[in-house]
């Protein structure tokens, strides 16, 4: 017998919980549109140099790679944003785009539990702006589509890589030892961080000022706290960014909807300035994920300055499953021909998908036909010469 | 509501003491019992106890908002979750532990290695450019030398009596300072944080 199983990580999608899939794509694709987002779609295959830049990397044990007939290494999508933002500096003769997609992407880690290999995201991205209205504009997008998908109790956490880096020039690290402190420091585990600085050599305020960041969230009390902690000019600038933003957001209307972690911060080394996730109380992992990317197209050859977001949109369906929150699974009615009256039969059925009724025409006739389908739950219309 | 996933074991108790200590109303826990999950009488708190290598996977999945498991499986299990505090119980190190002089195996050139903290072990070893042989176990690591499975094991090392007991001494210290940490789910700790903060807070007076 054929191989009936998958590989770890994937998932079929079964008719039920793909219809919802579905609408909600339509819901979002709509919403999308109108906000004025021209949606593309990059190619699924790229070079793996593509992704592997240094600036870019997308950690190499994390693609799935296959090599080309001559000779070239392949990888499956690894990340979306990358190549819209080199579609949009190659192939677009402007200097602005708002672009939107709806793409898998891969992940060769196999995670487990709500993290998959094959990843069914929809996002947006503002390219070729800057300012904290860009920013601000973009967060409150994230917000309008996690309300269209029909999510309650969430918020969108908001950091700033800026003022990670503004502590950093102070500190001296070197690059490499950096990464290690910065995955310390966005898991929050000040304990490590501390041990890997004092390893570094960094001591003082400067040491302090780093550990100080994993407590460094909630409200926009966190301001006033981290204007304290550092005179460093580039830690400065990121707070004057999230001030603006969280001005106009609050202006906006969406108080009630952010929170602030300047100790988020981010492994994609692409990232420039702000950075946010989308969190839903009944789930333990983000539902959406974005921030400003200013220098990621000049590899491409363009200077696009540019914010933008992802949503994982089976992880939106499993929120809104545990907010019971899913739409009734809608039944079709099914027609039921009497003996000999198929093509009348067929026009009713025509007609009422005309109007965008949802109707099944049954293979089954007769009454023989009626009481199979009654039986399957179905809503029966029997249709006869006069119907 | 918060829930907890506790580890089970040596931090079990000293753990359910800390939490009482901070206000968490942990009566529940020394019941007799066969139920999984356990609510408090006040229904403010809900725990499970798991096996500690279980916790981080639990706190990470949302399924618990907190967790109070030690830095060794935390550094074994490496998930995405916050470590918030460090609790400053059951204290130990993770260590390589052998005879004093190594036997050489004439038939395994590569050392080998029993332990529990096999991806902790990989990571070390391929650090130090070093080819050796892991022997997973889950009990009793120390038998592994004793009956010659191994050459060496790499186990955490509270007081050292087993080790004595069964003539094996600490080779070398890895990690120090092992300790329990609270841990927290990366979103609980955000929209939660009206419960979660104070809680933290107080466990962190407490632990001060």
């Amino acid at each position: 017998m054929a191989n009936s199983r998958l590989p770890a990580g994937v998932q079929d999608v079964l008719p039920r919980e793909c219809s919802i899939l579905t609408e909600l794509k339509l819901k979002l694709e709509k919403k999308f549109s109108s906000a004025g987002f021209s949606p593309v779609l990059s190619a699924g295959l790229e070079y793996y140099e593509t992704f592997s830049g240094k600036e870019n990397a997308v950690p190499e044990e994390r693609m799935f790679k296959m090599t080309d007939t001559d000779g070239k290494l392949l990888v499956l999508r690894p990340d979306t944003t990358l190549s819209i933002a080199r579609i949009a500096a190659t192939k677009l003769n402007s200097d602005r785009a708002r672009l939107s997609y709806f793409a898998d992407k891969y992940d060769l880690e196999n995670g487990g539990g709500l993290s998959s290999r094959e990843i069914y995201q929809a996002g947006v991205e503002c390219l070729g702006e800057e300012g904290a209205f860009s920013d601000a504009q973009c967060i409150a997008f994230a917000i309008e589509c996690l309300k269209e998908a029909g999510l309650r109790d969430f918020i969108i956490d908001i950091g700033h890589v800026g003022y990670f880096k503004g502590l950093l020039e102070e500190s001296g690290l070197s690059p490499f030892q950096a990464e290690d402190v910065r995955a310390c420091i966005n898991r929050k585990d000040t304990m490590n961080a501390e041990r890997l600085l004092k390893k570094a050599g960094v001591s003082g305020d400067a040491l302090n000022n780093i550990l100080a960041l994993p407590a460094l969230f909630g409200s926009r009390e966190v301001f006033s706290v981290a204007e304290a902690l550092t005179h460093n000019s580039c830690a400065r600038r990121a707070v004057d960014d999230l001030k603006n933003i969280d001005r106009l957001l609050t202006a906006m209307g969406y108080e009630g909807y952010i929170s602030y972690d300047l100790g988020m911060i981010k492994p994609l080394s692409y990232y420039s300035g702000i950075l946010f996730s989308g969190l839903v109380k009944d789930l333990g992992a983000p539902v959406l994920s974005g921030g400003r990317y200013d220098n990621l197209a000049d590899a491409f050859g363009k200077h696009m300055p540019a914010v933008g977001f992802a949503m994982g949109l089976k992880r939106i369906l499993v929120a809104l499953e545990r907010q019971g929150a899913l739409p009734e699974e809608k039944k079709p009615l099914v027609i039921v021909a009497e003996e000999g009256q198929e093509a009348p039969a067929y026009r009713e059925f025509l007609a009422r998908t005309e109007r965008g009724e949802r109707v099944r025409l049954s293979a089954l006739t007769g009454k023989e036909g009626v009481k199979q389908e009654e039986d399957a739950g179905y809503e029966v219309l029997p249709v006869g010469g006069n119907a | 509501m918060i829930t907890f996933a506790l580890a089970k074991g040596r931090l079990a108790t000293e753990s359910a003491k800390l939490l009482a200590r901070c206000g968490v109303d942990t009566a529940v826990l020394y019941e007799e019992t066969r139920k999984l999950v356990l609510s408090s009488a006040d229904g403010n708190f809900r725990f499970f106890l798991v096996k500690p290598s279980d916790v981080p996977v639990y706190v990470e999945a949302g399924v618990a908002d907190l967790g109070v498991v030690g830095k060794d499986t935390l550094i074994e299990e490496d998930r995405d979750i916050y470590e918030m505090l460090d609790l400053k119980i059951g204290e130990c190190s993770l260590c390589l532990a052998g005879y004093p002089e190594r036997k050489d195996v004439l038939t395994s050139p590569a050392l080998r290695v029993a332990t529990k903290y096999v991806n902790t072990a990989k990571r070390l070893f391929s650090e130090r450019g070093e080819d050796v042989e892991i022997i997973p176990l889950h009990g009793s690591i120390e038998l592994a030398p004793v009956t010659d499975l191994s050459d060496v094991i790499f186990d955490v090392v509270q007081t050292g009596s087993t080790l004595k007991a069964n003539g094996l001494v600490v080779l070398e210290e890895i990690f120090t300072g092992i300790t329990a940490r609270l841990v927290a789910n990366k979103v609980s700790l955000k929209t939660k944080s009206a419960e979660i903060l104070p809680l933290i807070a107080k466990v962190k007076e407490e632990v001060a």
